[in-house]
């Protein structure tokens, strides 16, 4: 590369630089020991990108000839049985479960495989694989298969961040972007006080990486978007600015955190010196374009705003800017300003600018607080997280700690519960499956919105109360208001108000846990019937993360849809199809958790018949688990607890990062992981991820401002 | 600010009157802009591109005959008072959606025929433009809004990780380039807004300070756009493009102030504002047709497209006689009477609305004849039949002759993998414009 010495130089400077910081970190004692891992880490990372491409290819793995040793074992051991038992299904023009296990015929397509293995060990440990009906792996063949899997050398993947390779993982992944729907709600609300009505947001977002809408690569913007800014910022800054005096809207200010809005205005008279109206505008847009822009504005912005201001004032109140104005005028050409800093992409957009230089680089300091806050309140950092930023503090450990805690303790953590888990739990968009009306005359808009308030509230508890993640599988403590008692029949206290929300403790099993939540339940059902189908399917796929297929085209599916059929004849019909394998590599693991749910109707409601015959709950597992009814059912998914914690953390890092995730995300996780089950509280895995390097750093392009 | 929702203005019930629902907004007669009643004879050609998701019962919508004097299909009958105004074509074939997943694949690319990216999120691509935004590029600068995007639902949130695609794609049939969707608008109240400039960009008083905005706003964008990397400047140039589209709206306001007093004398009063998004399917699909009807009465817009409803739409159909159960979910009928049956009503839905479109528009007089003869509104799903997710012998209505230059009133059936693309650049070669191919185009259809 002809930029070598430039980027050694580079990469010495930053390595001194990084040396005295952790060198300083070593003096003050306090610091935990994961900072200065990370320090060194950092330092391992720029040796390696110091050394030539050999060597960093030979660093990918502590031990090539390890690797090397496992794929052999693979030809040996694995791949006669693949060929034997797996093969006939997965390989050909549409291999089953999109695995083409042709791929992968001797050693080395083996040790390259990604994570395929870890997903197959997976189905064939739970017996789910090969599916019945099939010739299964008699136990050799499982334990050399297993063996196999167990022993894959480690990779130490947090050492590779900053390799040529990391960067081209990185090209692209974490983008500039703008705000979400979601997001821009929560921002304006935060800055303005406005509570957007839907129908003034802009047009929702689809998803992209794990299925969030905070990935940038999935979001567009159109010219609707554009109007909706305009008709957004207008109603909000005119909610906050209108007014004769200047009290009520200094108040609104202060309440918002400006505290020292129009400090230099003490009187409403019209004799103000008209300098002291122009200062007093240029601080106050000084100080909502900092909270706006999640940086300071410079002079030259600041002169553009006020230009605005000016403008605002000729047009509108046809008065020349350099008088004194009244202030109703003042204010109401203040609008102007105000209304431009929030359609601005400074607001709009989450740009990470390039710095000087490319390559893998911490975030700049508002950069980290922005992401902080988009993380936990989906929404701009607040004035004591810029304040942090500004210091310099931002990336100690204690001071991650602290301020994730306070900020879980603000209601606006609320958006773990709205944002991150309804999109989790795919409960945004149950719109167009809402339950049939003629069937269920009970079901209202109302109720369902209540449910999702449940879910909302359950999540959002579970992280800013510090509870364990398992609370989600199962417990006996749910978040209901009046209505949702009733719809669960459930007393509701007598002390009671009938619009407050409470925790109530539900002792035999029936509630509690996101499974068996109304909103879940009401989502994963046909408009007017259950569906065991439905239902397994969202456990399998959203609570433990495992993989389902669609069915193979022309394979009939498994449910009649005629209403007029019980559970009991449905379970028979299911029964019948499971015989053949085709079906039952998915439905023996899917419809069984299902069944475990048929004490619930289509709108949640618990039931012990359906049309006169007794509901039957029952189910038993590929593993050999069995359960009867939900209560058991939920002690089966609490022994699969594992699998769910990994689904969960993975879709909060995908949320965080914005972005699919890839091998070099695997620290995060496992640390994640590993502290769950010792703390058992939910939120070390935000304090895992803010301190983790994937998200505290970013990869930056070379090609500033070219094209 | 906010808008108000007066309930004297609209009236609900008015859309369930007698056997389904009934006119939604009322229009008025002669009508046309200026820019039309001056050139008669000459009325510009509208299109429009409507898409209904999950297929339909192939035996009960292809008429067994083809020709002029073919037979309605039972699925078809509703357009009986149209059918002049109707081109049946079957056999149509998108093969870039034979692989691929069974919804994604097929819907993102309706209206572009070219393959769809496998993808979770990154380089999301449809393949190419869509037709209606190749259409709009070509007649930029005539009307006030170059085209209008409708749905009647959100996006559709998440990835389906199971088969590898995000489900924006399943939500999007407009796209401005092949890495490019173009949002859509579900909320009816807005689209009015958009339309006849009620507290929107371009109402006056707004007009000279978003102009203003947009200038303070653009310069703000080329300077952050001047420090991002590559691809981030991309996304800014998304941006930028959406600021320019709403200045050029507002410009193109300023240039046509007659318009106003035209809008103002013709619809704005005349027109009900309608509510935000009903929740009543019916009401929400006749509110959104009738605002396209507006929009080219108006001559607002000459391009418009409308999805009834995301792919895989578990909608509950049981408001239609025989019905009960969800669309996605009756259309793998499995080859069962009772579910065909409910899935065919469900087809015949869909034609009853598209019918009604055509008879408002050709209710509404244009020159010598009506709108509707000005129009060529391409209706149809991106699938066969539901319980296969073929895209072969797609389900393809062309309505309105576009002035004449298209042979309505018969059924054409192509065979042997014809692609819809071919269509597709038969009506852009109709509507004059110079393209030789467009998608996965390989000719033209004859006969129309």
């Amino acid at each position: 590369m002809h930029c070598t010495i430039e980027r050694l130089n580079f990469v010495f400077s930053k390595a001194l630089s990084l040396l005295e910081r952790w060198i300083g970190s070593l003096s003050t004692t306090a610091q935990s020991l994961a900072s200065k891992q990370k320090w060194c880490f950092e330092l391992g990372a720029l040796v390696i990108a110091l050394v030539s491409p050999e060597i960093s290819e030979r660093a990918l793995a502590d031990d090539p000839n390890a690797l090397e040793k496992w794929g052999k074992t693979y030809e040996e051991k694995v791949w006669p049985i693949i060929q034997a038992k797996c093969i006939s299904c997965h390989s050909g023009a549409t291999p089953d479960g999109e695995l083409d296990l042709s791929r992968f015929p001797n050693g080395e397509t083996a040790v390259n495989a990604g994570d395929a293995w870890e997903r197959v060990a997976k189905r064939v440990r739970l017996n789910e694989m090969p599916p019945q009906g099939s010739p299964g792996l008699n136990d050799p063949e499982k334990a050399a298969f297993h063996r196999w899997v167990d022993a894959r050398p480690d990779q130490d993947l947090c050492h590779q961040l900053a390799s040529d390779e990391t960067q081209s993982w990185y090209r692209g992944y974490v983008m500039s972007r703008r705000l979400s729907r979601y997001e821009y709600g929560c921002a304006i609300r935060d800055l303005t006080g406005f509570r957007v009505p839907d129908e003034l947001l802009p047009p929702s977002d689809g998803a992209g990486g794990l299925g969030f809408d905070t990935v940038g690569d999935a979001l567009f913007t159109s010219p609707i978007h554009l109007e909706a800014y305009l008709r957004t910022s207008r109603a909000a800054v005119h909610a906050l600015l209108e007014g004769d005096s200047i009290e009520p809207v200094r108040g609104r200010l202060i309440g918002l955190g400006f505290v020292h809005a129009f400090s230099s205005l003490t009187q409403d008279q019209q004799s103000i010196e008209p300098n002291a109206q122009l200062a007093a505008a240029r601080e106050i847009l000084s100080q909502f374009a900092r909270r706006a822009w999640r940086r300071n504005a410079n002079d030259s912005e600041l002169d553009r705003l006020m230009r605005l201001f000016s403008l605002a004032i000729e047009d509108r109140i046809g008065r020349d800017a350099a008088q004194s104005q009244s202030t109703a005028d003042f204010l109401s050409a203040l609008q102007q300003p105000f209304q431009a800093i929030l359609v601005s992409p400074h607001f709009l957009i989450v740009a990470e600018p390039e710095p000087e230089t490319a390559g893998v680089q911490r975030l700049a300091p508002y950069q980290m607080a922005t992401r902080m806050a988009l993380l936990v309140w989906s929404s701009l950092p607040d004035e004591e997280l810029l304040e942090i930023a500004e210091s310099g503090r931002l990336y100690e450990p204690q001071v991650i700690q602290s301020q994730l805690r306070r900020m879980l303790q603000d209601e606006r953590a609320r958006a773990l519960g709205e944002n991150f888990g309804l999109q989790w739990l795919g409960l945004r968009d149950w719109m167009s499956s809402r339950p049939d009306k003629g069937m269920f005359p009970e079901f209202e808009e109302a109720l369902m919105a209540d449910a999702i308030e449940e879910t909302v509230r359950t999540i959002q508890f579970v992280f800013s109360q510090s509870r364990p993640l398992t609370e989600l599988l199962d417990s006996p403590t749910i978040h209901i208001n009046a209505r949702l008692a009733g719809h669960y029949g459930l007393e509701w206290p007598a002390h009671g108000q009938v619009n407050a929300w409470q925790k109530i403790e539900v002792k035999n099993g029936q509630r509690g846990g996101i499974t068996t939540m109304a909103s879940v339940l009401i989502k994963a059902s046909y408009p007017h019937r259950t569906s065991p189908v439905l239902r397994g399917r969202w456990i399998l796929d959203d609570v433990l993360g495992a993989k389902v297929p669609p069915p193979p085209p022309n394979v009939p599916s498994l449910e009649e849809s005629s209403h007029g059929l019980t559970t009991a004849s449905l379970r028979e019909r299911l029964e019948v199809h499971r015989k053949n394998p085709d079906c039952a590599s998915c439905h023996q693991r899917m419809d069984p958790l299902g069944f475990g749910l048929e004490n619930y109707d289509a709108i949640g409601r618990w039931r012990t018949e359906d049309q006169g015959l007794p509901i039957d709950a029952s189910g038993s597992l590929p593993s050999g688990e069995t359960f009867q009814g939900p209560a058991e059912l939920k002690r089966v998914l609490m022994n699969r607890k594992d699998e769910f914690q990994l689904h969960a953390i993975r879709k909060l890092v995908g949320f965080a990062l914005g972005r699919d995730l890839n091998k070099f995300d695997q620290c995060v996780i496992d640390a994640s992981t590993k502290r769950l089950q010792e703390e058992q509280r939910a939120d070390v895995v935000l304090e895992e991820i803010l301190m983790s390097y994937p998200f505290q750093h970013r990869y930056y392009n070379p090609a500033k401002g070219s094209q | 600010m906010k808008p108000s929702h007066s309930s004297t203005l609209f009236d609900r019930r008015r859309f369930l009157r007698g056997t389904g629902v009934a006119l939604a907004l009322p229009w008025m007669e002669s009508v046309q802009p200026r820019s039309v009643r001056a050139a008669e004879g000459t009325a510009p050609i509208r299109t429009a591109f409507i898409y209904f998701p999950n297929g339909v019962w192939e035996k009960a919508w292809v008429p067994d005959s083809t020709g002029p004097n073919y037979t309605l299909s039972p699925s078809l009958e509703p357009l009986a008072d149209v059918k002049d105004s109707v081109l049946v074509i079957s056999g149509l074939d998108k093969k870039n959606s034979h692989g691929g997943d069974g919804h994604y694949a097929k819907t993102a690319n309706f209206l572009t025929g070219m393959p769809v990216a496998k993808t979770t999120g990154k380089d999301v691509s449809s393949g190419g433009i869509s037709i209606d935004q190749r259409i709009a590029e070509h007649l930029r600068g005539q009307t006030p809004l170059p085209s209008l995007e409708l749905g009647t639902e959100p996006v559709i949130s998440g990835i389906d990780s199971n088969v590898g695609y995000t489900r924006l794609y399943g939500s999007h049939i407009s796209w401005q380039s092949a890495n490019r969707p173009v949002a859509k608008e579900i909320n009816p109240r807005l689209v009015y807004d958009r339309l006849f400039g009620k507290s929107n960009s371009t109402s006056p008083d707004s007009m000279q300070s978003n102009r203003h905005l947009l200038d303070y706003v653009l310069e703000d964008a080329k300077g952050l756009r001047a420090q991002l990397g590559r691809d981030d400047q991309f996304k800014m140039d998304e941006f930028l493009d959406s600021v320019r589209g709403v200045e050029r709206r507002i410009e193109f306001a300023m240039n046509h102030q007659e318009r106003d007093a035209h809008l103002a004398e013709n619809f704005v009063g005349n027109v009900p504002i309608p509510p935000n998004v009903p929740t009543d399917f019916r009401e929400h699909i006749a509110l959104m047709l009738d605002l396209m009807v507006l929009a080219f009465q108006s001559d607002s817009t000459r391009v418009c497209s409308l999805m009834f409803a995301n792919d895989v739409s578990g909608r509950n159909f049981s408001f239609v006689e025989g019905v009960s159960g969800s669309h996605h979910e009756l259309s793998h009928h499995e080859n069962n009477e009772s579910k065909i049956s409910q899935y065919q009503r469900i087809n015949r839905w869909h034609t009853e609305q598209f019918a009604r479109f055509l008879s408002k528009l050709k209710s509404i007089p244009e020159g010598n004849s009506n709108l509707l003869d000005h129009c060529m509104v391409v209706f149809g799903s991106s699938m066969s039949d539901g319980n296969r997710h073929d895209p072969d012998n797609l389900p393809i209505l062309v309505g309105g002759n576009g002035g004449g230059r298209l042979k309505t009133g018969q059924h054409i059936a192509v065979e042997g993998m014809v692609p819809l693309c071919n269509l597709y650049l038969t009506l852009l070669q109709k509507m004059g414009l110079p393209d030789a191919t467009f998608g996965d185009s390989d000719g033209l259809i004859a006969g129309i």
